[in-house]
């Protein structure tokens, strides 16, 4: 830790513990460490980190690259060793130029245009999964219609067959109980060898992962489609402007990055509608409010709860004096929910116009390559639900995962409520 | 177009190709897919307040204003 001569700088209140988080996020302990004078620090394994929960200060991190890197260490707040760095290193923990260049590879696939495309292919499967929630009269949300409506459409975008779909679902979660404490898999499960440490997650589903990447690699070697591997392989064939490891990281990525995160802004977004009729009946009296909502119901959820950068050199930040190499936490739960950015922080407003939201980032250049992707299917899912003027009701608590990292729901039962298409009458 | 119109640009070095300003210029700017980088067409011209919108949203700090309409 830096400040060693300097006075020492107000002690945030414990955020880190995993444990925390299993009955929600601890709102009120975010609060406290926003009303602090500059930045809170925050003790936490050896060393500890600079707790950044103010919106303004999150945007800053976010868009100075250069000064709070993605690469010198790792970009979850516990370290790692040098060696685990590099062979755990995705498009997430660089700088620019290799920033630039392994995002640009897939950049073009999720730009707004591009993304729109999708939109028939989101709704298919929309249509499918809330047919088949309503037929069976509701049951466990996530598994019905939130985890496999994100994974159906990377997957239609990877080029991948949907019957993996639940195999992937599988590996995923594997993947999240990594950020946490418990694994509950072997090391050596799916034939993993590798040390757990040098995988992502800490996970052997990460190995699952990275082969089933290889696999389908090879696949697409042999023969090409029109796809997103496709592209990938292409783009290593042609004098290897993706290396072989970066394949492989991307495509972990792209599979996790893109499905964890969506399915749980649509579980936080069911329990809102739930929780909010008011709102939601709002968005079925008026669908010019869809646009609004989904953006609301990104924000209410916060689905990844901080991302980290360390400090490239000496610097300031409100006022804080932060030492080169000091842990920089941005909690973009705490950014999501401050008084400075938005009206009534902690009431679900469909029609909410005021702040921009930061659940995909704080609006620098690791800004989420998914947004419109995520934007496309929580709003083709509202969409869907007025359509059919399905109306939530939330059976029992939802349970949560133990985690600092994602704001994770790993089931919670849903109805349709009496009245409701597909309710009782 | 007004006194308060500027000329925009994109520092290609920079861009990481998401298309934001596509998105919310599609007049001014335009995304080439293979390479995932933006340019300026047509007039590269926009009211102020519109311009900053675009610097503000510019994920890779690649939209700047480079002066006054002419
Ligand atoms: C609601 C859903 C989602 C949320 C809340 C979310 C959130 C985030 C956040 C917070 C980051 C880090 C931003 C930063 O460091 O500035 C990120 C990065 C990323 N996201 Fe998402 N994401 C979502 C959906 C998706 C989807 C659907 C994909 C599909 C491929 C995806 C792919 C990625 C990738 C590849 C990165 C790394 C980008 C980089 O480092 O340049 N995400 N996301
Ligand atoms: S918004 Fe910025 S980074 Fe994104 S495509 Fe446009 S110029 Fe490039």
């Amino acid at each position: 830790m830096s400040p060693t001569a300097a006075p020492a700088p107000p002690l945030a209140p414990e955020i880190a513990d995993p444990r925390l988080y299993l009955d929600g996020i601890p709102h009120e302990r975010f609060a406290q460490i926003r009303a602090m004078p500059g930045l809170g620090w925050h003790a936490y394994g050896d060393n500890g980190f600079w707790a950044v929960t103010r919106h303004a200060d999150v945007r800053e991190v976010s868009r100075n690259p250069a000064v709070f890197s993605s690469s010198i260490g790792h970009t979850n707040l516990w370290d790692l060793e040098a060696d685990a760095l590099e062979a755990r290193r995705s498009l997430i923990d660089t700088d620019a130029p290799d920033h630039t260049r392994l995002r640009r590879m897939v950049a073009g696939a999720f730009t707004p245009k591009n993304i729109r495309r999708w939109t028939d292919t989101v709704r298919e499967i929309t249509v499918e999964l809330l047919d088949e929630f309503e037929a069976r009269g509701g049951g466990d949300w996530v598994e019905l219609v939130a985890a496999p409506l994100p994974i159906r459409v990377i997957l239609a975008m990877l080029g991948v067959p949907v019957a993996d779909a639940d195999y992937l679902v599988e590996l995923s979660n594997y993947l999240v109980e990594g950020t946490g404490d418990t694994q509950s898999i072997p090391p050596d499960a799916f034939g993993n060898t590798t040390e757990l440490r040098l995988l992502p997650f800490n996970s052997p589903a990460s190995h699952a992962l990275f082969e089933y990447g290889e696999d389908i690699r090879a696949k697409r070697r042999a023969e090409p489609r029109d796809d997103l591997v496709t592209h990938l392989v292409r783009a290593e064939a042609d004098g290897g402007r993706i290396s072989r490891h970066e394949y492989r990281h991307l495509f972990h990525l792209l599979v996790f990055a893109g499905n964890e995160t969506t399915r749980t802004a649509i579980s936080h977004g069911a329990m809102a509608l739930a929780a909010n009729r008011d709102q939601w009946q709002r968005v079925l009296d008026d669908r010019a409010l869809v646009e609004s909502a989904t953006e609301e119901v990104i924000r209410w959820a916060t689905p990844i709860l901080h991302m980290r950068r360390t400090a490239a050199s000496d610097c300031e930040l409100a006022g804080t004096p932060i030492a080169a190499g000091d842990k920089v936490v941005m909690w973009y739960a705490s950014a999501n929910r401050d008084e400075a950015a938005f009206a009534d922080p902690f009431r679900f407003d469909a029609g909410r116009a005021d702040g921009e939201h930061f659940a995909f980032g704080g609006g620098g250049p690791h800004l989420c390559l998914g947004a419109f992707l995520a934007r496309l299917e929580v709003s083709v899912l509202l969409e869907e639900m007025a359509a059919r003027r399905l109306v939530l009701e939330q059976l029992g608590e939802p349970v949560r995962a133990a985690s600092n990292f994602v704001h994770g729901v790993l089931s919670v039962d849903m109805a349709p409520a009496a009245g409701s298409s597909g309710g009782p009458r | 177009m007004s006194a308060d119109s500027v000329r925009m640009a994109v520092d290609s070095q920079r861009c990481i190709g998401g298309g934001q300003c596509e998105m919310l210029e599609p007049e001014v700017f335009l995304v080439d897919d293979d390479e995932a980088v933006s340019s300026v067409i047509g007039s590269g011209v926009l009211p102020r307040a519109r311009a900053d919108v675009v610097v503000h949203r510019c994920p890779g700090a690649a939209v700047s204003i480079v002066g006054p309409e002419s």
